[in-house]
């Protein structure tokens, strides 16, 4: 039953990123309003499945790869309407729209109704971790795509290339806020959720550390994060640089989520 | 009926021509006046720019109005004859509606796309109507015109772009800063176009300016005038810290901008966004200062590139306007038409009711005897057959007046049912 919610919610994410690159392509600000109105039904409908999903598998919103990429999708787009309504800045839509449709998709390839759940993510720790962490990696993302936004309007300006695409884009300092303030809020739950995984992990494999791929990855990835904490608030880093480096700290996150299970063998496979 | 329209603007008449022709304030309702006491002038109004001077009537005279429009315009600007000749253009009906159209949406504009000439129609508007010298045509006419500016301005993006340098220098800011409020400007100099970009960033929000020069009084006088902060120019690399923007423009002969002066400035706002803005020749800012992380700088080389840049495109998108305009002129046009058809639809109307009276009359001997209801059915019955019989052709002259085609369907029904 909560799979013809994803469906629908999958279509309403298509709609709505089709409607954001029309309105990118033809320079129409009325079409990304209703893009906006898409993404925002697409996010109910997302949101009234991961609630029925929730519920139905009794602990884990999110057991494997798919149900977690979907999760992270809906962190992504709950967390993109929530700066929506605070800032002006519905361009973000037309970054966070495709990639929130590119993960829906991915994650639509395993997803199936009742999913079983292996007994290892069976405890009360496992849904803060797991919550904790995709909630954290989702502001990430977004956090990555502002940067990735900050540094293409950077080349414009710095190109004196400023009569085009450049208008779409929100101003430097939004994006560099953004940017910030979700580093800020994704640490804290990056490193919480860690910590719920290490207590778990030392009451099912008797120790809350190993020197597993999968946590060495999470380590540097924290460890990255860490850094760019560090010199935004004690070395002033902004724009830029702080743009550039949240988006190689994401390449890690992203690695450590998806690309550690196919390269490593690795005791945390899932 | 027929709407004209004879006016000069800035391509047909020379600077002297129009400036004759600018109406002082407070003699705006007079000239109204004067225009509407031309014989058989109908509905007026007039328009006065700096840049245009142009009337616009509706009149059931034809074109026997047009000599004294232009002796009206003669008159107000005190010109003689041959002169005027050269410079007013004429347009009728069709022409003169899409004429105000595209002048209503700033593609007549000298700097296509201006939002005031919008705003100045509207008030001229505003005077006919509180004259009442303005009636259906030129209400409908007007209302149609603001309502076609609107679509122009938010369908096409003629009027997003800047196109003065000023104005360039204000949407590169807004688009490091977003918002420019809390934000400080330090003008170095006083050259015009510096000032000119100042009061542009203070009507956008920036509520903080700094005045540097190497005569000190000069940049006092500055602050007074602009409500700003006066700072000697021996300090003028301590400030360079406090400042988020900088707009130079001194007649000096080499840079005094360096880029360790901007790095250091950099260094001790934490990395906070700078905005350089060179307009002197020769330069002010160290070009190399632009490589710098988080500095952006402008020349006023780089600043009319932009400028150029934008008004390409909003020539390209002036025949996205033009395609809405033709449209919108076509719509108008129709209801003008079937205008021409409403007073016969009226007359045929009168003698069908004139009809039924008098037959209601010859019959009320007999018809005294029925009792009020049936009485009322009857006038009922009457009254639904004749609106049957006369739907048809009704609304068939409408469609053909719509199309502009009713002439001889018009003089048919006046001979057969003997209107006049």
């Amino acid at each position: 039953m909560e799979m013809m919610f994803f469906r629908m919610s999958l279509v309403a994410y298509f709609v709505s990123t089709a409607g954001y690159i029309i309105s990118i392509s033809v320079g129409r600000v009325r079409v990304a309003k209703v893009s906006m109105w898409a993404f925002s039904l697409a996010f109910a409908l997302h949101s009234i499945y991961v609630v029925i999903q929730w519920i139905g598998a009794e602990s884990v919103p999110s057991a494997d790869i798919y149900g977690s990429l979907s999760f992270i999708a809906w962190a992504v787009s709950g967390a993109y309407l929530a700066f929506q309504t605070k800032t002006k800045t519905r361009v973000l839509g037309a970054f966070v729209s495709p990639a929130v449709l590119v993960m829906m998709i991915a994650a639509s390839a395993g997803l199936v109704d009742g999913a079983s759940i292996p007994s290892a993510m069976r405890g009360d720790w496992v849904p803060v971790h797991v919550v904790l962490l995709l909630t954290g990696g989702a502001l990430f993302a977004l956090a990555c795509l502002a940067g990735m936004m900050y540094l293409l309007q950077d080349n414009l300006i710095k190109g004196k290339n400023v009569s085009g695409f450049s208008g779409l884009l929100p101003s430097l300092q939004d994006l560099d806020r953004i940017n910030h303030i979700c580093i800020v809020w994704g640490f804290p739950l990056l490193t919480f959720g860690i910590i719920a995984g290490s207590i778990w992990a030392r009451t099912i494999w008797g120790n809350s550390w190993h020197w597993d791929p999968k946590l060495i990855f999470t380590a540097i990835s924290w460890l990255i994060y860490a850094i760019l904490i560090h010199q935004r608030i004690a070395m002033g880093w902004k724009g830029r640089k702080a743009a550039l480096l949240s988006i190689i700290a994401f390449a890690g996150l992203l690695f450590t989520f998806v690309g550690v299970n196919i390269i490593f063998v690795t005791m945390h496979n899932f | 009926m027929s709407i004209t329209l004879l006016g000069i603007n800035h391509r047909s008449a020379p600077l002297n021509i129009r400036e004759r022709l600018s109406i002082s304030c407070g003699e705006e309702e007079k000239t109204l006046a004067q225009l509407k006491d031309i014989p058989h002038a109908g509905e007026v109004m007039y328009l006065s720019t700096c840049n245009r001077f142009e009337v616009l009537v509706n009149t059931k005279s034809g074109d026997a109005i047009e000599e004294d429009l232009k002796a009206f315009i003669i008159s107000q600007g005190n010109l003689s004859p041959e002169e005027m000749g050269k410079c007013l253009y004429l347009y009728r009906d069709e022409d003169a509606v899409r004429h105000l159209f595209r002048v209503a949406s700033s593609l007549d504009s000298m700097i296509m796309g201006e939002p005031q000439i919008l705003g100045q129609v509207k008030d001229a508007y505003r005077l006919c109507v509180r004259q009442k010298t303005s009636g259906v045509i030129l209400n409908r006419l007007l209302h149609h015109a603001f309502s076609v500016a609107k679509r122009v301005r938010t369908e096409t993006s003629i009027a997003n772009n800047a196109v003065s340098v000023s104005y360039a220098a204000v949407k590169l800011a807004k688009k490091i800063f977003g918002e420019l409020d809390r934000k400080t400007v330090l003008l170095v100099g006083a050259g015009e176009m510096a000032q000119l970009a100042a009061k542009h960033l203070m009507d956008n929000g920036v509520n903080r300016i700094i005045f540097s020069n190497r005569t000190y009084g000069n940049a006092v006088k500055l602050a007074n005038d602009f409500h700003g902060f006066p700072v000697e120019f021996e300090l003028l690399e301590e400030k360079l810290g406090d400042v988020d923007i900088v707009i130079s423009s001194t007649g000096s002969s080499d840079c005094i901008i360096s880029v360790d002066m901007v790095a250091t400035a950099l260094r001790r706002r934490k990395n906070r966004l700078m905005f350089l803005i060179d307009v002197a020749v020769p330069r002010d800012i160290d070009p190399a200062a632009g490589k710098i992380d988080n500095v952006y700088l402008y020349n006023i080389n780089d600043l009319q590139g932009v400028v150029d840049e934008n008004m390409e495109g909003r020539l390209n998108e002036a025949k996205k306007a033009e395609a809405i305009i033709d449209e919108e002129v076509a719509r108008f046009s129709g209801w003008f038409a079937a205008l021409e058809v409403v007073p016969t639809i009226v007359e045929l109307k009168n003698k069908t009711e004139g009809i039924v009276k008098g037959e209601m009359e010859k019959s009320h001997s007999w018809m005294k005897d029925l009792d009020g209801e049936q009485n009322e059915n009857i006038k009922i019955l009457v009254n639904s057959i004749v609106n049957k019989i006369l739907h048809d052709p009704v609304v068939g002259l409408k469609k053909e007046g719509r199309n502009g085609e009713a002439g001889p369907y018009l003089a048919v029904v006046k001979k057969l049912f003997r209107l006049e």
